[in-house]
Formats: structure tokens, C-alpha cells, sequence
């Protein structure tokens, strides 16, 4: 390399560039998987299509609802997942205990009051995990299994497997309908999904829960302050799952523990199927919220389809675990 | 005393007299019966098996998601299988319980993908299947010969179930300590990369040990369907937390490499004895799952990798 | 007979070739020094010859068979054994265990004891014939577990032994012990294949050297044939004055760090260190001398590190990397893969990953912004604009540290940048071009403080040398007074501790 003059510094880069390796293309070459991907969609769309009743307005609302609760969980599971803490075992009973916390509160305080202490149980007692996770690096795995057990038992201790009611008089029946031709579930759902996504393309804080998940060790040698991030995305986990309790709540008029059980592996599958991968640093809640709804038209297809409810399962199962095993190779460590 | 706290083998035993002690101390005129003893020894039965074979998955640093689909979908093919022969009945589950833990395993290994991944898809899918065979529905077993025999006491506390639970634990016990595969086990455990650059056949001992784990949620499903003369398939979907919290408790960390069956049965146990002596000193059921998920917490707490320098960081910053 | 043959071996990664071509052959009772600068292809032709990577094109011929190496235990069959850089003990297993791991040989229930005097014997030939074979293996020092792992290759009758980068982590009379060990094992007819960055050993115990550059095969000699500097040159493929820009000795503008009694428990002791800024600073020391964890510390991320260290006067706070951050004391690590690159985000995230909170509006991300700044950083660190969407974990070595020194530059004001091996692993083009960008942030007024164990690079780049030994200052030289044969004598046996 020649030391000859060089023009001053803010016209030219710091050195001459050089040339990049032998492969002149930004991307890889696409790969068989996307190809299937595309392909397996594209079926899907048209079987749905044709199969009677699918299209029909009942059919469909429906689908829309049942996505819903499931969805906005997911939503939060996939904050946890792209920051490197792969889920949390413990968001299923959180709905449960929402629900609880809500119906408990609202009976006493009223509907408003209900909404926010339903909101502050759920924000606290994830974060409560986030920071364990966060600030010990205690595993994230066994954080939310003890949750998860801490919630079902101390929920016991309040309502021993009974059903919380709404107060007689109560009345929520301007959240149980239509708002502008889609249900209110739903209505929320894409709310939670939009501020999700708000916060994870458009604010510091989401950038560094993918940088986390990235690498750990990179992030905190940047300067990223880790612990409080990560306890941030356990703390919108909580926020996000919230409304799904609070939405069984108002709709049943009760509270149960029974509400969620099984939601985190429907929540996660929604999020892997969606294509976010499983050990961070990458992914998207609009990638969730097409795999929740991906999943949801697939159950609904089967109903439609005639096939019964054993058979449902089963083949909903081999379909989220193809689409998995689909996912790109090699992306484990 | 400490230097025993800390010796990674002793902790489980520990933690077993702790809990019994601790019980004792309680009340121990209900707890320490036969009764309370055999009671542990038929939850030890239920849990240990799918305890083990998660333990062993979290060993090599992976984790079993399907255990708990794989627990229901056996005891249903039990049940369907095994009304005229309990024999062909287990034989069926296990073959099932095989074939399913090496098809994950192979799907880990040969397309390089998380096992929480893949265990998560295989969950979904035995839980599938489980629905299938029973037809949605909860399918009584008839033989009620096999069924009342299982759970006969042997010597006032334990069981066939139990004995059986243990002989397996006796076995893994045995291969993990004494043989080649077990110190190979622990190597892929404690430093993956480096086993294979010995030569150490990494893939196929990982295809084996979710087989293995496969075969003992089997076992212990098919059996205890049969104790209870019914399967059903939306039942026992509970063991994830007690299995788990037992390989923690047992010294098995998610880290890879620490953890024994001998140290997993104890950790079982400590967690059937909790359960049986809050029965038997009539604690509501909520006191097990309370005292289950805060020692799950403590032992997370404690084994946080950033436990000590927060620590030292808290205390220099209260001195200034 | 020769024992080894490789013809025309060549091996890519994605698009990055790491071996083109490349012949050799060894006969028994040879030891070949294999030399080449970081990413000269040695590693790859190691790994290819024991089976953990397949070669996409040449033969591999073991004692004139031609062989397909099917993995490590059939490369073990054949008679070849590893020493990789990376040891490959199971900490947790015994050192018998260890021994014996992975051989093939090992029946179902392993403790027998003509497996034990085997390992006992291999020890033996190593003078460690005394040790506990019971304990685990993480109670070893790294020079012992080094020795455990050629007992490994003896006990499994290996007759060609690969070592590679043995010495790097020994004191010296475990290095004296490892080359007598080589020695003997050469009498008895073995051959050895040494890689080596010490050129000292190679030609103090090598018999011929075999020279790699970026993938190619340079040169075969006779080890009495060469020269150092000959050797030096083949390697880099240029007379070496040529790599390093010189230095522009400008007005003294103050000193940016200033480090007084830096401990860290068990690694640094009492160390002190004046940065001036507009210059770059060598900490030269072997590994476990305690340079990597001087910078390390003063970046913030030793939570036990006790001292005063202040930056332009003020002081700074150790064992928080966003406070040093804040001051402008920025860490680049010696594993920009596991601690500098995030593999799966973009190469615009890669540059700004520091600085996101700088650049918003409202509270808001900036894109706009973002993104003009990324392409800026991009062109001023050399690095390919278009390729700002692509993944980092993509880019070679070189462009990927480039990035890491792209996060460093448009700071409000010039800082401190803390390097570990800043060129580790980066073929030689990429490296000029990292050494003038550290020039050029001279010129902007940083400070930087740099640790490396390529003494080449220490005596070119540096304008102020410290040198340490096991925790300590040796000595500190500026400019006229840097000489490689001081230096290499401070860190390897200090005549006298530093006061």
C-alpha cells in the first residue's frame, strides 16, 4: 500500500476500500426452504379457500376471536424469545390469575380499576422473573417453571379450583361485541401487535433485546445495560398478556384458573411457526401474529373439513412440527 | 460444611434429608409413618421415571419438551393395547415411546435444530396421538387384576411401580458410572465441541439418550394408567414442573455436564416426600406447589451465574 | 516411505477460501513447523487432515494408502493424533477418562487396567508419570492439561502428532518439557506436524518448515536453510517495515487514561499505566501474563477489578461497562465472535450498536438518521456500503473487526479504545488497512491501548511498549527504545520484577 498523499479525511474513507470476498451478493442464495415455505402457504390458502363455510362470516369472526387470546400471548412470549430467553413457562398461568386479579378488582373498584390492577399483576409478576433472569442471569427455563408453580398454588390458596364471578350488576356487554365489523378481541389483538412491534423496530430498548439475544457477551461489552432490558421485556411480556385473561374474564363473566392452561405452547408454536427462531436475536411480532393466525385457519380448516377433534390435533401437531423442522438449518449453536 | 454444600453430588442428598427433617420437625408423628413413606415411594414412581430422562436430556444441555405428551400418549396405548395382554399393552407404549424419542432425536442431530424446537413440535404430536388412539375419550382398563397388582404395597411402601422406577434408576445408575457411554455423556455435557474433537460419536449417544428418555415417559405412563385403571388423554399433563424441579433439585443444571441418576432419584424423592407429609399433616393442596416452585426459585437464585459479583457489588456500594 | 502425503488440498467457506491447493509430504522422524499468519489456512489443513472437516478437492495419502478421512476417530485409527488450540478436555471427567475419551479402542465397561498403566506409561513418557490419574481435569494447570492431551495421542499409538500452537499458554519449563518430550518422541520414530507463531522453537527443535499464505503453500525448506527475517517475510508475503504506517509524532495533548495499582484477584497486581492520547500503547505479555485482563478491567468488565483510573483527569468507575462507555472508553474483544459481532443482525446494526440512544427523535429511532450514519461509518472503515442490510455473521474476519472499529469512530469526543489481539485472525490485507485506521484515530486524539501476543505487530505499530509477566509490569518503552529481543526477554523471564 502506497503512503503517498492522501486527500484529508472527511473526503474519503478512513482507508481505501477493498474488495469483499469472491461471493459478490449481499444474501445468501435462496434455499430450498423458503421455496417450501412458500408452497406450503400457498396450499394451505387454497384449501382454505375451497373448503365450504370457511369464507362464511361466522366461520371467520369466529377464527378471529379464538386467535386473539392465544395471539396476544404469543405477542409477549415473542419479546421474551427474541431476547435469547427462548419462553417462559409461566405465561398460560398468568392468564388465569389476570383473569382472577381483574374480576377481583373490578367487583371491588369498578371496571377501571379492574383494568389497571389486572394490568400491574401481570407487568409485576413477570418482571419479577425478568429481573431474576436479567440481573442473576438465573435460567430463564426454570424461572418460569417456578413461577408457573407459584402461581397455580397461591391462586389455589384464593380460590381453591373454584370460579371467580363478576359482580351481579356488572356489565360488560360494550366489550363483547363488534367494533368496526371485527370483534373486540381481535380489535385488541392488533392493538397489542401494533405497539409490540412499535416498540421493537422504533425505540433503543427493542434494538438491544435483539442485540441480547445475539450475543449476550457482545451486547454487554457494548455497553448495553442487559439486566434492565431484559426485565423490560419480561415486563411488556406480562403487559401483553394481560388483556387475554382480562378478555376470557368479560367474556365468560368469570374467572378461573382453568383459563390458559396449555397457552404457552400454543403461544410458542405460534411464534416458531410465525419464523422466529428459537434462540434470539431475530424475529418479529408480525411474523407471530401470521403464525397465530396460520395455526388458527389450519384448526379451522380441520373442523370445516369434517374431521374430528382427535384427528384435529394430530394433524395440527405434524404441521407446526414440519414447520419447524423446516426452519433454516444450522441456526442452532 | 461448606466444602459439602458445594460438592455437587452431596447437594441432593442434602436437600432429601432437609426436606424430611424439616418435615419431621413440623409434625412428626404424621410424618413419619409408613403410610407417608409409602405414599412418596408411589409419587417416586409417577414422577422419577420421566424425571430421569429429562434429567438426562438437560445433561448433554437439550431439553425434552415432549415428555409430557409422550407420559399421555403411552398410558392411552397401554390401555388400548393391553386389555386381554397387559404385556403387548406396555410392549406397545414402549415401542412407541422408543420410536418417538429417536425420530426427535434424529431430527436434533441430523438437521442441527434446538431440541426445544423440535421436543416442542413432538409434544404437539403426541398429545395428537394420544387423542387418536383414545378417540377423544377416557378409555377405562378393564383388568383390574393388573391394575389393583401395580399398586399392591411390597413390604408396606413400596410397590411393583416403585420397584420398577428404582431397578430403572439402578440400571442408568449403573451405565452412567461404569461405562464408556456414561463418561461419554458426561463429556458432550460438560464441553460438546471438545468430546467431538476426541472422537467421541456425539450424535448417535444424542439420538440414544431422547430414545431413552422417550422409552421412560413411556414406562411410566403405560404404568400408571394402568394403576389408575383408566387413560385418558387430556390427563396427566402436570409432570413437567415436578420432573424438571426433581433434575434440579437432583444437580442437573441446564449448563450441562453435573448431574447423576443418583442425585436425580433423591431430588424426586425430596419432592414426594414434601408432597406426601404435607398430606399427611393435612397442609391444603396449595402449600405443595408453593413450597415446589419457591425451592425451584431458590435453587435458580442460587445457581445464577451473577449471584456473587452483584453481591460484592451491593456490599461495596453500601460501604461507600 | 513418507508416513503423510497431501496433493492439491483445497477447502471453502461460504465464499472464503482457506486452503488452495496445498501439497506436503512428511517422513517418519521429521518435525515440520508449519507457520503462517493468522488465517494462512493452518487450522483448516489441520482439521482437514483429521477428518472434522471433508476437503473439497486433493487426497490425503497415510503410509501410501489414499484414505478418505471419515472423522476424528478413524483419523486416530490411522495413526494420526490432535492437539488442537482449543484444548478438548472434558473438565468435568478424570484425567484417565480424559485420556481415553473417544478412542475406539475403550470396551463398553471402561475401567480396565491395562487401560490405566496405558495412560500411565504415556505419562510416563512425558515425565508426568507420577500424577494422580483420578483427578478431574479442570484441577490441571493449562500447561499440565496440555500434557494430558499429547498422553492422550501416545496412548492411542499415534505415529504422527499435530500439534497446534502448543506452547502459547506454558510457562517456559513447561515449554522445555514439551520440546524434549518432541524430541524423544522423534527418536523413537514419530513424526510431528508443529504450527507454530513462535518462531523460536521452530527453528530451535524443527527440522523443516513449511510456510502458508492465505490458503496457498509458500514454501518447503529446510529449517538450517533459513533466516528469521527470511521466514518472517515468506509469511507475510512483504518486507515487514511496509505493514505498519508510520507513526506521526505529534504535539503532546494530554493523557487520555491514567491507571494507578489496577488489581484483579489472582491475574493483575499493582498495575499502573499513562495513555497519552494521539497514541497507541502496547501491553505485551504471553497469555496469562494478565494483559488481556488489564484491558478488560479498565473496560469494565472485571466486577472485581479494585484501582484508581481516571480518564482526562476525572475518574473513572471499574465494573461497569455503560459508565466507561459514557466516558468514552470503548472495549473491542479478543473474540469478536462471541464478544464483539452479533452474527444475525445487520452490518448497520453491527456499526451503531452502542449508539442507538444518540440518534433518536422524540424518543423515537431515527431510521433516516440511522442509516446516513451507518453508510458514513461504513465508508470511513472501508467496509462495502451496499452490504449494510446483509447479516455480519457473513462478512470475512477482517471486514466483521472493521466493524467493531466503526462502533469507535464518530464519538462526540475522541475516547480511550481498550483492544484485545485487535487482528486476530485477519489475512493480511485487512490488516494494513486496521492499522491505519488506528493511525488515523491517533490523529483524532484517542488513546489507544492494545494487547497482542504477535510481537511482530508490537514492535511495528506500537509507539509506547509495556511489557508484563504474571501479573506485573516488567518495563515501559516509548519509540527509539522498542527492541523485539527486550521485549521477548521481558515476558519470558524477567531478569527483574518491575518495581
Amino acid at each position: 500500500m502506497s503512503q503517498s498523499a492522501q486527500p484529508p479525511i472527511s473526503d474519503r474513507g478512513l482507508v481505501a476500500p477493498v474488495q469483499e470476498g469472491t461471493s459478490a451478493r449481499a444474501d445468501e442464495p435462496r434455499n430450498y426452504v423458503g421455496i417450501v415455505r412458500a408452497v406450503v402457504l400457498v396450499v394451505l390458502a387454497a384449501v382454505a379457500l375451497t373448503t365450504p363455510g370457511f369464507l362464511s362470516q361466522p366461520s371467520i369472526l369466529s377464527l378471529l376471536t379464538t386467535v386473539s387470546f392465544i395471539g396476544c400471548v404469543a405477542v409477549g412470549m415473542t419479546l421474551i424469545t427474541i431476547s435469547g430467553n427462548i419462553m417462559s413457562f409461566a405465561l398460560g398461568a398468568l392468564v388465569g390469575a389476570t383473569a382472577m386479579v381483574f374480576i377481583l378488582a373490578a367487583n371491588w373498584g369498578g371496571f377501571a380499576f379492574g383494568l389497571i390492577a389486572a394490568l400491574a399483576f401481570a407487568g409485576l409478576t413477570n418482571a419479577l422473573q425478568g429481573f431474576l433472569i436479567g440481573w442473576l442471569r438465573a435460567n430463564p427455563i426454570i424461572v418460569s417453571i417456578a413461577a408457573l408453580a407459584l402461581i397455580y398454588g397461591v391462586a389455589e390458596a384464593f380460590a381453591a379450583h373454584g370460579t371467580i364471578y363478576a359482580a351481579a350488576g356488572a356489565n360488560y356487554g360494550g366489550f363483547k361485541g363488534r367494533v368496526a365489523g371485527i370483534p373486540v378481541e381481535f380489535a385488541v389483538f392488533l392493538c397489542v401487535t401494533a405497539l409490540a412491534q412499535f416498540i421493537l423496530s422504533l425505540t433503543p430498548f427493542g434494538r438491544h433485546l435483539f442485540l441480547i439475544g445475539s450475543s449476550f457477551r457482545a451486547a454487554e461489552a457494548v455497553g448495553v445495560r442487559t439486566w434492565r432490558a431484559i426485565t423490560g421485556a419480561y415486563l411488556w411480556a406480562g403487559l401483553f398478556t394481560a388483556p387475554a385473561g382480562i378478555m376470557l374474564a368479560i367474556r365468560y363473566d368469570a374467572a378461573s384458573m382453568n383459563y390458559g392452561i396449555g397457552y404457552e405452547y400454543e403461544a410458542i408454536a405460534a411464534v416458531l411457526v410465525g419464523g422466529t427462531v428459537i434462540k434470539g436475536g431475530e424475529g418479529s411480532v408480525l411474523r407471530t401474529l401470521a403464525g397465530a393466525i396460520i395455526i388458527g385457519v389450519i384448526q379451522v380448516v380441520l373442523v370445516l373439513q369434517g374431521l374430528r377433534t382427535e384427528w384435529q390435533y394430530l394433524i395440527a401437531g405434524l404441521i407446526v412440527l414440519g414447520v419447524i423442522a423446516l426452519q433454516t438449518p444450522g441456526t442452532r449453536d | 460444611m461448606k466444602r459439602l454444600l458445594d460438592d455437587p453430588h452431596m447437594r441432593p442428598l442434602l436437600i432429601l434429608v432437609a426436606c424430611v427433617a424439616g418435615l419431621a420437625f413440623i409434625d412428626a408423628r404424621d410424618v413419619l409413618t409408613l403410610a407417608t413413606a409409602a405414599s412418596s415411594f408411589e409419587t417416586f414412581a409417577t414422577i422419577g421415571l420421566v424425571a430421569l430422562g429429562l434429567g438426562l436430556t438437560m445433561m448433554i444441555r437439550e431439553f425434552d419438551l415432549s415428555v409430557v405428551g409422550m407420559y399421555s400418549m403411552a398410558g392411552c396405548i397401554a390401555v388400548v393395547m393391553g386389555g386381554t395382554n397387559a404385556w403387548l399393552g406396555v410392549a406397545c407404549a414402549l415401542a412407541a415411546g422408543l420410536a418417538g424419542g429417536l425420530a426427535q432425536g434424529w431430527l436434533i442431530v441430523r438437521l442441527r435444530l434446538g431440541s426445544v424446537g423440535v421436543t416442542l413440535g413432538g409434544l404437539l404430536v403426541l398429545a395428537g396421538v394420544a387423542y387418536v388412539v383414545t378417540e377423544n375419550r377416557a378409555l377405562p382398563y378393564e383388568n383390574m387384576e393388573v391394575a389393583l397388582g401395580l399398586s399392591a404395597p411390597i413390604a408396606g411402601i413400596f410397590s411393583i411401580r416403585s420397584l420398577v422406577a428404582i431397578a430403572v434408576f439402578a440400571a442408568a445408575a449403573l451405565v452412567i458410572g461404569l461405562t464408556r457411554y456414561g463418561r461419554d455423556i458426561i463429556a458432550i455435557g460438560s464441553d460438546r465441541r471438545a468430546a467431538m474433537t476426541a472422537g467421541v460419536n456425539v450424535n448417535a449417544l444424542v439420538i440414544g439418550i431422547f430414545g431413552f428418555s422417550g422409552v421412560c415417559a413411556a414406562l411410566s405412563g403405560a404404568l400408571l394408567s394402568y394403576s389408575l385403571a383408566s387413560a385418558s388423554p387430556a390427563g396427566l399433563s402436570d409432570v413437567i414442573v415436578p420432573a424438571a424441579a426433581a433434575a434440579i433439585l437432583g444437580g442437573v443444571s441446564l449448563a450441562g455436564g453435573t448431574g447423576r441418576p443418583l442425585g436425580i432419584a433423591m431430588g424426586v424423592l425430596s419432592l414426594a416426600v414434601l408432597r406426601a407429609g404435607f398430606n399427611a399433616v393435612g397442609a391444603p393442596p396449595y402449600v405443595n406447589e408453593v413450597a415446589m416452585g419457591a425451592i425451584l426459585l431458590i435453587v435458580a437464585v442460587l445457581d445464577g451465574p451473577y449471584l456473587t459479583r452483584r453481591l460484592h457489588g451491593l456490599v461495596r456500594w453500601r460501604a461507600h | 516411505m513418507d508416513i503423510l502425503t497431501v496433493e492439491g488440498l483445497s477447502k471453502s467457506f461460504g465464499g472464503v477460501r482457506a486452503l488452495r491447493d496445498v501439497s506436503l509430504s512428511l517422513r517418519a522422524g521429521e518435525i515440520r513447523a508449519i507457520c503462517g499468519e493468522n488465517g494462512a489456512g493452518k487450522s483448516t489443513l489441520v482439521k482437514s487432515l483429521m477428518g472434522i472437516f471433508t476437503p473439497d478437492a486433493g487426497s490425503i495419502t497415510i503410509d501410501g494408502v489414499r484414505q478418505t478421512m471419515r472423522g476424528p476417530q478413524h483419523a486416530q485409527a490411522l495413526g494420526l493424533g490432535l492437539v488442537a488450540q482449543e484444548l478438548s478436555l472434558a473438565p468435568r471427567l478424570s484425567v484417565l477418562d480424559n485420556i481415553w475419551l473417544g478412542s475406539s479402542e475403550v470396551p463398553v465397561f471402561h475401567r480396565r487396567r491395562a487401560l490405566r498403566q496405558r495412560a500411565r506409561n504415556a505419562l510416563e513418557t512425558l515425565g508426568a508419570g507420577d500424577w494422580d490419574l483420578d483427578i478431574p481435569a479442570s484441577a490441571l494447570s493449562i500447561g499440565q492439561q496440555q500434557l494430558v492431551e499429547i498422553a492422550r495421542l501416545l496412548a492411542r499409538n499415534a505415529r504422527l502428532l499435530i500439534l497446534d500452537e502448543p506452547t502459547a499458554t506454558l510457562t517456559d519449563t513447561e515449554i522445555a518439557r514439551i520440546l524434549d518430550v518432541l524430541k524423544t518422541l522423534k527418536a523413537r520414530g514419530h513424526a510431528v506436524l508443529y504450527i507454530s507463531h513462535r518462531l523460536g522453537e521452530v527453528f530451535d527443535l524443527c527440522d523443516t518448515v513449511t510456510v502458508l499464505r492465505n490458503g496457498e503453500h509458500v514454501a518447503t525448506r529446510p529449517v538450517h536453510d533459513m533466516t528469521r527475517e527470511r521466514l518472517i517475510e515468506l509469511m507475510l508475503g512483504r518486507p515487514f517495515g511496509e505493514m505498519y504506517p508510520a507513526s506521526a509524532a505529534g504535539p503532546d495533548i494530554g493523557d487520555a487514561l491514567v491507571a494507578d495499582k489496577l488489581n484483579v484477584a489472582g491475574m493483575v497486581r499493582d498495575l499502573s499505566l499513562v495513555a497519552p492520547r494521539g497514541t497507541i500503547l502496547c501491553i505485551a505479555g504471553q497469555i496469562g501474563s494478565g494483559a488481556n485482563v488489564v484491558t478488560r478491567a479498565l473496560a469494565g468488565l472485571v466486577p472485581g477489578a479494585t484501582g484508581r483510573v481516571s480518564v482526562d483527569g476525572k475518574p473513572l468507575r471499574l465494573g461497569s461497562v455503560p459508565h466507561c462507555v459514557e466516558r468514552g472508553v470503548l472495549f473491542l474483544s479478543e473474540d469478536r465472535a462471541a464478544e464483539g459481532i452479533f452474527h444475525q443482525r445487520s452490518v448497520l446494526e453491527n456499526l451503531l450498536a452502542g449508539s442507538f440512544g444518540a440518534h433518536t427523535r422524540f424518543r423515537m429511532l431515527d431510521w433516516l438518521r440511522l442509516k446516513r450514519v451507518g453508510a458514513r461509518l461504513a465508508q470511513r472503515v472501508a467496509v462495502d456500503q451496499r452490504r449494510l442490510a446483509a447479516a455480519a455473521g457473513k462478512l470475512s474476519g477482517g471486514n466483521q473487526q472493521k466493524l467493531l472499529f466503526g462502533r469507535a469512530i464518530e464519538r462526540p469526543q475522541p475516547g480511550v479504545l481498550l483492544m484485545n489481539e485487535p487482528t486476530r485472525g485477519i489475512d493480511v490485507g485487512a490488516r494494513a488497512d486496521i492499522y491505519r485506521i488506528m493511525r488515523e484515530l491517533c490523529s483524532l486524539g484517542y488513546a489507544l491501548i492494545m494487547t497482542t501476543s504477535d510481537l511482530e505487530e508490537v514492535v511495528g505499530i506500537a509507539d509506547i511498549v509495556v511489557t508484563m509477566y504474571r501479573g506485573r509490569t516488567v518495563a515501559r518503552y516509548e519509540r527509539q527504545s522498542i527492541a523485539m529481543a527486550r521485549i521477548l526477554a521481558d515476558i519470558t523471564h524477567p531478569v527483574q520484577a518491575a518495581a
